[in-house]
């Protein structure tokens, strides 16, 4: 039918440009190399080159775009999903900066330094921010809406946020390694730091996608879903640990990285309609790709340095954002 | 296909500390379409959300076929009772047919696509609201009367031989609430499905229902045939309203007339 063509031409689309992302992100830098580079380097040929060895340091850094992206994205699914909220998403909500939080204070007071711990701290430090936005705004009459929700996690990410300066500021080692792990940056990781990654975030995202069916049945009112037989409480809470871990992981190793989570899955939505397994998988995609078109563009606007890659879905993702409130005027899924 | 059977216990729900149905037995005919009346605050949509386990009884029980519907999975029950509710929400961009799909749930594999019955199901619900040619059609463009028909057909994709509807009528005009009405008279007609409304309007109710529950204060104080159950007495009993109860000559079902304190009562004893 139309709908299926449309999903198709847009599954195309993506993987298109999640190719020429690939490709771009591994040439295009402070030393280009050519595709004939990139090939050798693949296929481990010339590796005295230096060309070669510069794009084999590139490749866990585009790995792990693609991931975080599409991690960050997917979270961004889950929790506009679960929330019913066209604008949540992670670093809205303040879980982003409850991740941080914990992080920081783990390296600060317990000089905790394996990147495990940070998985761990960044986990339950979102997980506490997340349960307490979401109580936070459900107070009063109504409950949560949509505006209510942004509010209250604008508020708790400020405030922690000022927590966050209070423990780093006095102490200058630890404001230097965190103002660039604040800013969110994909440019600092190994392979080991994927290979760490890979097995939460796998799971996180195939989870969610089982759960396909039983969130495109929360969407219509709660009352139909228990009607139709959903499990409702079930459903919320593992999608909400699948978002959580989604964005925990990639917080921990990247810094909070904002928008991504908001933009992505709104426009997917916006053009395929909000059947979840297609979703999902796009939301994916597009996620990974604009990751790291953005870290392209952060290092060709900051050459001869670089902008992290924290900066630029902020800088594109801002103007967006206010573009999806004026059009959506917050109505609710 | 026998029809299941559903009563209410010694049912007693409420909301935190609140109790708002006391004690309250009904059994719901079969294959009959049944209304629940009663004031604001009566307990009537408490009772239909009783049924429809959006809310747990305090304390007695829901029994469908004489087995509490506690100790029955809830995709089985899903299979048996299907609810409209007073509020339905369509995602944004949905087209009718997609949506209508999500009837289906109950019946699905683990992440299969719809099978060969999922989609007769489909076809059949849209075919008995009159629905088909919107099939393409956003949800999100459709008049009230015609979304109320799409939620209907959701509900009837899901197959279930007992039907709650909470206030189909609400915010539709005259003309679309006797359409929605008559499709559903049809439904019970053809399909022998059985029907339990709540209705605010009692000449609606006199109109399409074969046995009317009254509620008062949490009470059922009355249930029968709308011709035993609208009368002046039991208009006054339940809602404290005066009345007048006149023959509608065209469907011969009995019609209230309600009297106001401006009006001069001339010519009815």
């Amino acid at each position: 039918m139309k709908q299926n063509n449309k999903i198709k031409t847009i599954t195309l689309i993506g993987i298109l440009l999640l190719f020429i992302s690939v490709i771009l992100s591994i040439t295009y830098g402070a030393k280009s190399v050519g595709l004939s580079d990139v090939i050798d380097a693949l296929l481990g040929r010339n590796l005295e080159d230096y060309n070669v060895n510069v794009v084999q340091a590139r490749l866990p850094r585009t790995l792990f775009g693609i991931i975080a992206g599409a991690s960050l994205s997917i979270s961004g699914v889950l929790m506009q999903s679960i929330t019913r909220n066209p604008i949540a998403d992670p670093s809205i909500l303040g879980v982003n900066t409850g991740a941080s939080l914990f992080i920081v204070f783990g390296i600060s007071f317990f000089n905790i330094q394996s990147k495990l711990s940070y998985i761990g701290l960044a986990f339950v430090g979102a997980l506490l921010t997340s349960i307490f936005v979401y109580r936070l705004a459900s107070l009063g009459y109504s409950g949560a809406t949509p505006i209510k929700l942004a509010i209250s996690g604008a508020a708790i990410s400020t405030a922690l946020s000022s927590l966050i300066s209070i423990i780093v500021m006095p102490d200058s080692s630890v404001m230097t390694s965190f103002r660039f792990w604040q800013i969110g940056s994909i440019g600092g990781t190994s392979t080991d730091d994927i290979l760490l990654l890979l097995p939460f975030t796998v799971l996180a995202i195939v989870v969610s996608f089982l759960l396909s069916d039983n969130l495109d049945t929360m969407l219509l009112s709660e009352e139909t879903a228990i009607a139709l037989g959903l499990n409702i409480g079930r459903t919320r809470i593992l999608a909400a640990l699948c978002g959580v871990l989604l964005c925990a992981c990639t917080t921990a190793l990247a810094g909070p990285i904002s928008f991504i989570g908001l933009m992505i899955p709104h426009l997917i939505r916006s053009s395929i309609g909000s059947s979840h397994k297609p979703l999902i998988i796009l939301s994916g995609i597009y996620g990974g790709a604009i990751l790291i078109i953005s870290d392209v563009l952060g290092r060709i606007l900051g050459a001869p340095g670089e902008l992290e890659s924290g900066i630029m879905t902020a800088l594109i993702g801002a103007p967006v954002f206010i573009y999806i409130i004026r059009k959506a005027k917050l109505q609710s899924l | 296909m026998k029809a299941h059977s559903l009563k209410a216990e010694n049912l007693v729900a409420g909301y935190g500390d609140d109790i708002i149905l006391n004690s309250v037995n009904m059994k719901i005919p079969e294959n009959k379409i049944s209304v629940i009346l009663g004031s604001n605050g009566s307990g009537k949509s408490t009772m239909l959300k009783t049924f429809c386990r959006l809310l747990a009884p305090k304390s007695g029980s829901i029994l469908l076929d004489d087995k509490s519907i506690n100790c029955i999975r809830s995709k089985d029950i899903a299979k048996s009772i299907g609810l409209l509710p007073q509020d339905s929400i369509a995602p944004a961009g949905i087209s009718v047919a997609e949506l209508v799909a999500r009837g289906r749930f109950p019946y699905r594999k683990f992440m299969a696509p719809l099978t060969k019955e999922d989609y007769i199901a489909i076809e059949e619900a849209m075919e008995a609201m009159n629905i088909c040619m919107l099939a393409d059609k956003s949800v999100d463009e459709l008049s009230g009367g015609q979304r109320q028909r799409v939620f209907i057909a959701l509900a009837l994709a899901q197959q279930t031989d007992i039907l709650f509807l909470d206030e189909p009528t609400t915010y539709l005009d005259i003309a679309y609430q006797i359409e929605i009405l008559d499709l559903l008279k049809d439904l019970n007609k053809k399909k022998k499905t059985t029907i339990v409304m709540v209705l605010h309007d009692i000449n609606l109710s006199s109109k399409y229902a074969d046995y009317i529950f009254a509620m008062k204060n949490g009470h059922l104080i009355k249930e029968g045939e709308p011709a035993d159950i609208i009368t002046p007495e039991t208009i006054r009993e339940i809602y404290g309203l005066e009345s007048v109860v006149v023959t509608d000559p065209v469907s011969n079902s009995p019609m209230i007339i309600p009297i106001s304190s401006h009006d001069e009562i001339s010519g009815v004893s």
